[in-house]
């Protein structure tokens, strides 16, 4: 005979005491470490303060008012001109070099990346020489080479600069031939359109392809649809284009290419190519070798299947570690103050050496920086994000 | 979850901001009281005169690069102009015109390292400009050297004058007033110019060398330096005549170092009173007993006051009383350290000239 | 009629010969055959051009002459033997820290070298660290006097000595006691050697390439624990900490270096009292371990992410406290994965230390070169080519075998690179 199973009475649940409540523990743990960073930032603040207040520096941002007190070359800026145009003026120009710089970087470290993995033996091991010299040499000593070796020791002075008819070339400037008496961007709409004609021309191409079977031949109509656009777009608005001319020691006509800007960009774009092709070689290689073979069993041409195969997936892979380029290229054109390119850093050190107050001065172009890389960021999520695998 | 990620980022951003912008009222109203009421004490509370004479050696400014005004050579000494007058200082405050330490600056520090305590005196041919006394925090001192902008230009480029400048390119040194009074004169004469800064002396240089600058713009003292630097020769390039801005070079202290800054003052003039005497270093010792009791004040010789009595005057700067002794025998007066350094380089007295010889020089007494 | 073949070799067993080779690698198609051709010439272009510049028409006489100043800049010559005495004590450092760690190895039967003969050893060292040893042969060269032979010489004696000792020591089981004695020894001689020099030398004479190795090293050294701290914060669930963490993260990421080292040029001294007047070294390496904090952050905290679930999950089960979880479980498994990414980070950080030369005025090695060319005797000949060169040479040098080191480490551990 067994005893009936006895239900016991509910043991009231004990109470742990506050000081072994983890969660509790965990907020006094947080709170703590939070006072300590914060009073160690008031602590540093208060000493700025102090020792700023004893030689009457001033720490808000009325400097940004002060007249500027030097000019910068290139642009409609004189030397009365506010402070804070100028720090415009150099975030524009701080953008301009990165966007140029990552359209060219990104093309020549693509064809770099492609070429290390090129069957020509040749192709292949001078992809590799380039890739491992310029990715382990310092991008200041890259720099100050295009700046003192190529831009001020192979660039001929004014006096005996290379004219190739509608190109100068001199250690200050580069003239180019360029619009005038029309609006840029009206040239650079007519353009856009041409792009957005051969988009259209390629979808109708392909329906026509799926329908009937014929060849597409996207190129060939695309190519003629843009070149039409182009074409006439332009001859419509009537541009005058003006050829660069040596007037004295000047250049005159065209636009000149400030040689400052010429060697940074050069620079920039040399060191980041090697980093991306780095990449792309990489994500190349991340793509199943099976589409590859695949490919090639479809009797696709080693161009097509790298274009229209391998490249699509491998750059879908390559979206973070490209990005993370960019943000870099953005962050190093700052380097272009040792060089006299009146870019945001620039801007800010002359504008320091002049009276304005450095923390504030500097703070502000962090606060730039930051947004600029924010900014990019935010777009290479979203290209990563619609480009991304869908997955199940 | 980056959207959480940037808000979080972006609130962080806005509250530094705001701190910054709300420190606005307070902070411009005591810089105010600061400048316009007698500073209360030094840096941090104490007579900066009385911390340098305890640490027993004098933090000065200097550069290491400008040919006949701060020169590193290969042994490690700086030569020159500014540094003779860092040399004077400590002389004057220490007994020992070695008791320095020359701090090289960048163009871009001089003004940031005086701020914050890393020099005491800043003497590097820097500019008196009422802004620099303003929002630099800075109190200039009697001028050393009064200089002016010029303009040096290849001596194959056929300027003869800076009308002849129109459409050229100018490089100067990045953060100096040489950079605004460029575009000034530009400005004024309805010339073109395009200014280039750079960072250092070093890739002017190389630029100008490489025909990429037409002139480089700098003091005018300092171009008479570079000039013989030049690697063809000094026939190679050519000073423009034209002075075109008023260049007063002169040492620097920290606002609310009244101590420091009137010990400084009275070194710079007891070198200048002392070449209006004809008082050298080689003739200092038999200047002690002169009939002049002027003279034996200004020295520190002992003379007989309206009493009798023979004492020395101390005239309450907080200097020993044989301060400009010291500086004479040691360092030398104005003119001997002129000669020594800016002489060689071909630079005329001009204006830097004592103001009975129709210069600007003049000290005022020591009584 | 009958036809006789004649006896071949099978296919597979006929070795391609040269022109095989050739027609396989350079002239596959009639475009190839053209890129094979012009590229081709290119090369031998350069090759001869590049060959020509280093030993018939380089002007090297400045790089000689200037040595000292390049790599040790105004140092004292009086303390040039504390100088040598640090470099051989770090040799013998090297030597013991390598040999523990071969040793380890041969113990937990992952070493490489077990499998080798004495032949394959030779070649694999050659291979991997000749580039070094053929870089300060040359500089070694370069002087003339026989103070850095002699320097040399005994640390790669010492070098050899500690290696020998820490291989006799790894491959013994020690103690409790005897383990915490021994990191206190290994973590103290580089803290000895280093106050021992400043004593000789502060650390605001510290110039030329010595400079660069040294705030590279110091920059990655003390933000290592800040960035470890930094990412368990930002993975930790306490809101405080993550937030602060992430503000900390991104907002030194997006600031370019260069900013924060001008930044700091004119600013830190305001930040602390009067008194501290941090010199431009100092300022420096502050700012290098406060930028490459962020960067060790992140690269932790990927390491952290690849520790599988599983992990934590298992200690959690075990009853571990969450400090020992992570001290003893996640942390030692996610550092041993980033290996190669933290490399790649002093690797960036040694390049960048370049950047304080030009924003702080640090007589750094690019610094040097360029002043070395306005001396009074080389100035106006462009010899600034031949100065950058011998600069780009160095760091390359450095930079190529340090990330050739991490590559083999990574192949090693077997760990992923995307």
């Amino acid at each position: 005979m067994t005893a009936p199973p006895t239900t016991k009475a509910p043991v009231p649940e004990a109470r742990t005491p506050f000081y072994r409540n983890v969660k509790v523990l965990a907020w006094a743990f947080q709170v703590t470490v939070f006072f300590v960073v914060l009073a160690f930032l008031l602590w540093l603040w208060s000493n700025y303060l102090t020792n700023t207040a004893n030689s009457g520096i001033p720490t808000n941002f009325d400097f940004l008012s002060n007249p500027a007190s030097f000019a910068i070359p290139g642009a409609e800026f004189d030397s009365n001109e506010s402070v804070r145009n100028a720090y415009v003026i150099g975030l524009m120009n701080t953008i301009r070099i990165s966007i140029v710089g990552i359209i060219l970087a990104t093309i020549l470290g693509t064809l770099i990346g492609i070429g290390r993995l090129s069957k020509n033996w040749i192709v292949r091991k001078l992809s590799t020489v380039y890739v491992e010299a310029i990715r382990n040499t310092p991008l200041l000593v890259i720099m100050t080479f295009t700046f003192l070796g190529v831009v001020l020791q192979v660039m001929p002075t004014i006096e005996e600069a290379w004219n190739l008819g509608f190109i100068i070339v001199s250690n200050r400037g580069i003239g180019v031939p360029w619009y005038s008496e029309v609006s840029g961007a009206a040239l650079f709409a007519v353009v856009a359109l041409a792009f957005v004609g051969w988009w259209a021309v390629a979808k109708w191409r392909h329906g026509v392809s799926e329908r009937t079977g014929e060849l597409a031949r996207v190129g060939l109509y695309g190519g003629l649809t843009f070149l039409l656009i182009w074409i006439v777009g332009w001859w419509l608005i009537g541009p005058t284009f003006t050829l660069p001319m040596i007037d004295g020691r000047q250049l005159e006509g065209g636009i000149r290419i400030d040689p400052s800007y010429f060697s940074v960009l050069i620079a920039l774009v040399i060191y980041t190519a090697s980093q991306i092709a780095e990449i792309v070689r990489g994500s190349i290689q991340a793509v199943p070798v099976g589409q590859g073979e695949a490919a090639s069993a479809l009797a696709l041409s080693g161009f097509q299947r790298m274009s229209l195969i391998v490249l699509p997936q491998a750059m879908r892979i390559a979206i973070p570690p490209l990005g993370n380029q960019y943000l870099n290229l953005i962050k190093n054109s700052s380097l272009g103050a040792a060089f006299a390119y009146f870019e945001l850093t620039n801007v800010t050190q002359i504008t320091v050496g002049n009276g304005s107050p450095a923390v504030p001065a500097f703070f502000l172009a962090l606060v730039f920086y930051v947004a600029l890389s924010f900014i990019t960021s935010a777009f290479v999520n979203l290209a990563n994000r619609r480009f991304k695998l869908v997955e199940r | 979850m980056k959207t959480k990620k940037l808000l979080v980022v972006l609130t962080a951003l806005m509250l530094v901001l705001a701190a910054c912008s709300s420190d606005d009222g307070s902070d411009t109203t005591e810089g105010g009281t600061d400048a316009t009421e007698a500073p209360s004490g030094g840096g941090d509370g104490g007579s900066l005169l009385a911390e340098v004479m305890d640490r027993g050696e004098l933090k000065c400014g200097t550069r290491d690069a400008l040919t006949g005004f701060a020169v590193l050579t290969a042994d490690g000494d700086h030569v020159g102009f500014d540094s003779d007058f860092c040399r004077a200082i400590a002389a004057a405050l220490l007994g020992d015109a070695e008791a320095v330490d020359h701090v090289d600056l960048e163009t871009s520090d001089r003004f940031t390292a005086l701020q914050s305590g890393q020099i005491d005196v800043l003497v590097r041919n820097t500019t008196w400009t009422a802004s620099r006394d303003g929002s630099e925090g800075a109190t200039f001192l009697a001028t050393t050297f009064y200089d002016g902008q010029g303009m040096m230009v290849s001596a194959d480029s056929g300027f003869a004058g800076i009308e002849d400048m129109d459409g050229v390119i100018v490089c100067v040194a990045k953060g100096t007033t040489t950079e605004g009074n460029a575009a000034a004169t530009a400005d004024r004469l309805g010339l073109e110019w395009e200014v280039r800064p750079f960072d250092d002396n070093d890739l002017i240089q190389e630029a100008f060398g490489a025909g990429q600058c037409d002139g480089w713009s700098a003091d005018f003292g300092a171009l008479v330096g570079i000039r013989g630097d030049q690697p063809d020769g000094p026939e190679s390039v050519l000073l423009l005549p034209e002075v075109f801005s008023k260049e007063p070079l002169g040492p620097a202290v920290l606002d609310g170092n009244d101590e420091l800054a009137q010990a400084v003052n009275w070194v710079v003039f007891a070198t200048i009173q002392a070449e209006e005497w004809g008082i050298t270093t080689a003739n200092v010792d038999d200047f002690l007993d002169s009939e002049d009791s002027n003279i034996r004040k200004f020295l520190g010789a002992t003379f007989t006051d309206g009493d009798g009595n023979e004492t020395t005057l101390d005239a309450g700067l907080g200097l020993p009383a044989d301060f400009a002794y010291q500086v004479i025998k040691q360092v030398g007066n104005y003119g001997e350290i002129f000669d020594r350094h800016l002489t060689p380089l071909g630079l005329e007295r001009g204006v830097n000239a004592l103001w009975f010889d129709g210069g600007l020089l003049y000290a005022p007494p020591y009584r | 009629m009958t036809v006789t073949a004649t006896p071949q070799s099978p296919a597979s067993e006929r070795k391609p010969g040269a022109g095989y080779w050739l027609k396989k690698n350079l002239f596959r198609t009639r475009l190839d055959s053209v890129i094979s051709v012009v590229f081709g010439a290119l090369s031998v272009y350069l090759l001869v051009r590049v060959f020509l510049f280093v030993f018939v028409n380089g002007r090297w006489e400045i790089i000689r002459v200037n040595l000292k100043l390049l790599l040790v800049g105004r140092w004292p010559s009086e303390e040039m033997t504390v100088l040598a005495v640090a470099i051989i004590v770090m040799g013998l450092w090297g030597g013991v820290i390598a040999g523990l760690i071969a040793g380890r190895q041969r113990l937990a039967g992952t070493s490489t070298a077990a499998g080798m003969n004495a032949a394959e050893r030779v070649s694999d060292l050659v291979r991997r660290f000749g580039l070094i040893f053929a870089t300060i042969l040359l500089l070694l060269l370069l002087t003339s006097t026989a103070g850095p032979w002699l320097t040399m010489l005994l640390a790669l004696v010492a070098a050899l000595v500690g290696y020998w000792l820490g291989r006799v020591a790894g491959l013994r089981k020690w103690g409790a006691l005897a383990n915490w004695v021994g990191v206190l020894l290994l973590a103290g001689i580089p803290i000895g050697v280093f106050l021992y020099t400043t004593a000789a030398t502060p650390l605001a004479e510290w110039e030329g390439f010595f400079f660069n190795l040294t705030s590279a090293a110091a920059g990655i050294i003390l933000s290592f624990p800040i960035g470890v701290v930094l990412a368990l914060s930002r993975r930790s669930k306490l809101p405080l900490l993550k937030s602060a963490s992430i503000a900390y993260i991104e907002v030194v990421r997006g600031s370019p270096l260069f900013v924060l080292l001008l930044l700091a040029n004119v600013s830190l001294e305001f930040f602390v009292p009067a008194a501290l007047a941090p010199s431009k070294v100092v300022r420096a390496i502050v700012t290098f371990t406060i930028f490459s904090a962020a960067y060790v952050a992140e690269i932790v905290r990927g390491g952290l992410q690849s520790v599988p679930n599983g992990q934590s999950e298992a200690a959690k089960a075990l009853g571990l406290s969450a400090y020992k979880q992570t001290s003893l479980i996640v942390l030692p498994q996610a550092l041993r994965n980033v290996i190669p990414a933290q490399i790649g980070q002093f690797i960036a950080l040694f390049k960048d230390t370049t950047l304080a030369g030009v924003a702080l005025g640090i007589l750094d090695l690019l610094n040097g070169a360029g002043a070395i060319t306005q001396q009074p005797d080389f100035r106006g000949q462009g010899l600034i080519i031949e100065a950058l060169v011998f600069v780009a040479f160095l760091f390359w040098v450095g930079s190529f075998t340090m990330s050739r080191e991490s590559q083999r480490l990574e192949r090693k551990l077997g760990v992923g690179t995307r």
